[in-house]
């Protein structure tokens, strides 16, 4: 018999077999895929309506910030509205993955006490949950900057690194919150204000470089600051992003995603009893 | 009663082999696990703890099929969701010889959202299989269902059978090396029903391990060629099905009569 041979033991904390974690994770690629879609069809995302609410709710909240940036005072040029725009969606990519991944392994009861298969499928599917929902307002983006003539450059280029950057930190985090959640469900209260305070800590409704020195130099401990930063720079300036922001960025990103994917792995044996 | 016709196949080529297994659960008073209630636990941690499985040992070998009995909570769902890798033993050892398929519960992974004709592949991925497999037995799936064009309509306007059904269906065209279903064959109408069982005896094969847990004693003589019965988390006795369900029966107090070997 040819037969594959698993052994189930009394855990102790650590990592499970890695390669052959990654082996059954890869196998199951179409389950995730097919998952997030259906996951988006339950939220209406499959249909026009849907779709064009997508991409209406962050143009609508674009223009609501960039009104109040008039009103209280600031600069109002195109390119200030450019730049709220591309960084606010962005922004939503990083905050939609944390709103979704938060339930996603305690949603996944079901699936979690009938099937065995990696646990860690639940958050990134909630991770490419939110990248479908970026994407049409990419696309809305690149319209709005040829209308409202944004320069245009090779150095655009520059956001696909960032791109990544971000998707290895959205990813990261929904991995850490969906893990946390098992544990203190209570969590889910305290998402709106942790969104709430990072989109205000992050240069959105202002530039990075607008920052007084003292306080950027606080921004270290904000990963959303480098990220959103070197974002801006590239697709809304077309200029080339600083090294040690993009660096800064990588760094943030890797920690979150490794810390948590550590916690996840470690305890996601644990999870069938948990939930 | 329906005399035994199983013909013995047993291979003596060891499927799942469980040694010593002890499950136990510390499960908190609280009904939620938050922070809140971590805070206010703070020092004296309330929990308790449930003993389901206590130093069981058992033997599967491929071409059997083994009934598991015991009252509830005696810990048959836990000891297959021990062996499919659902839960992590707390003591001893379980090694799994081939691949495992679980039927635990119907329609895990399904969306209500979606149609029937999505929900196969949604369902059947949940379950281990590739999209081309999926899509090579769609139409035996279809067919088994007996949905007919409903397929096409989401599963939230399905009736609770026609859930069922589609569920089994998709479960059932699943072929793994060993297939463990939890109560599962009880769905649907009298017709439906029997069906189910024959799809079942058709998957009795020399060089597969079936594992049902079952209330239903009739199917169970029927079906199987062993029996394992839990109670209270340890294994009483494993044996020829007409023994160990006689002996069973009558640890209920209840004897043989019909309404306890009819199909509940």
């Amino acid at each position: 018999m040819s037969a594959p041979l698993q052994v189930y033991e009394p855990f102790r904390a650590g990592l499970p077999p890695l390669g052959r974690y990654w082996k059954s994770l890869w196998a199951r690629r179409t389950f995730i895929s097919q998952y997030s879609k259906s996951e988006l069809r339950e939220q209406h995302f499959d249909s026009v309506f849907g779709q064009l609410w997508l991409v209406l709710n962050p143009l609508l909240l674009s223009a609501v910030y960039f009104l109040l940036i008039v009103i209280i005072g600031g600069s109002s040029d195109s390119t200030r509205y450019g730049h709220l725009t591309a960084s606010l969606f962005l922004f939503y990519l990083v905050s939609n993955s944390l709103t979704g991944g938060v339930k996603s392994v305690t949603a996944g009861q079901r699936l979690i006490l009938n099937t065995a298969f990696p646990r860690i499928m639940l958050p990134i599917s909630a991770t490419i949950i939110a990248l479908f929902k970026f994407i049409p307002t990419l696309l809305v983006f690149l319209v709005m900057r040829t209308i409202i003539g944004l320069p245009f450059g090779w150095e655009m280029l520059w956001a696909i690194p960032v791109f990544f950057i971000t998707m290895l930190f959205a990813l990261g985090v929904a991995i850490t919150i969906s893990c946390v959640n098992v544990y203190f469900r209570d969590i889910t209260s305290f998402l709106p204000y942790l969104t709430r305070t990072l989109l205000y800590l992050s240069p959105i409704l202002y530039e990075a470089s607008s920052l007084s020195p003292k306080l950027r130099a606080l921004e270290i401990f904000n990963p959303l600051f480098p990220i959103l930063d070197s974002w801006s720079k590239a697709v809304v300036h077309s200029q080339v992003p600083e090294t040690s922001s993009m660096l800064q960025g990588l760094a943030w990103a890797l920690v979150i995603f490794l810390v948590g994917t550590y916690f996840f792995l470690s305890r996601e044996r644990e999870f069938a009893v948990r939930l | 009663m329906p005399s035994v016709s199983n013909t013995p196949l047993i291979t003596n080529e060891v499927a799942v082999s469980v040694r010593n297994l002890g499950l136990t659960y510390t499960t908190a008073i609280d009904r939620r696990p938050t922070l809140k209630a971590r805070l206010k636990s703070f020092g004296g941690k309330q929990t308790r703890t449930i003993r389901a499985l206590d130093d069981v040992n058992l033997d599967i070998e491929y071409g059997q099929v083994l009934g598991v009995i015991g009252t509830n909570g005696a810990g048959k769902s836990s000891l297959m969701r021990v062996i499919a890798g659902i839960l992590p033993p707390s003591q001893g050892r379980v090694e799994v010889y081939g691949s495992v398929s679980t039927l635990l519960a119907l329609g895990v992974g399904f969306n209500p959202a979606m149609s029937g004709r999505d929900n196969v592949l949604l369902g059947g991925l949940a379950a281990g299989m590739s999209r081309k497999e999926i899509e090579q037995h769609f139409d035996e799936i279809a067919d088994f269902s007996e949905l007919g064009e409903a397929i096409d309509s989401p599963m939230r306007t399905y009736s609770s059978g026609m859930y069922a059904r589609l569920a089994f269906s998709v479960a059932a065209t699943v072929r793994p090396d060993i297939l463990i279903v939890d109560e599962a064959l009880s769905t649907g109408d009298a017709k439906f029903k029997e069906k189910s069982l024959n799809r079942i005896k058709e998957l009795r094969s020399e060089d597969r391990a079936l594992i049902l847990v079952s209330h239903a004693m009739r199917t169970l003589r029927e079906t199987c060629n062993d029996i394992a019965w839990l109670h209270k988390g340890k294994l009483i006795q494993r044996g020829e099905p007409n023994t160990v369900i006689d002996a069973y029966q009558e640890f209920l107090h209840l004897g043989k009569s019909a309404v306890v070997d009819e199909d509940l």
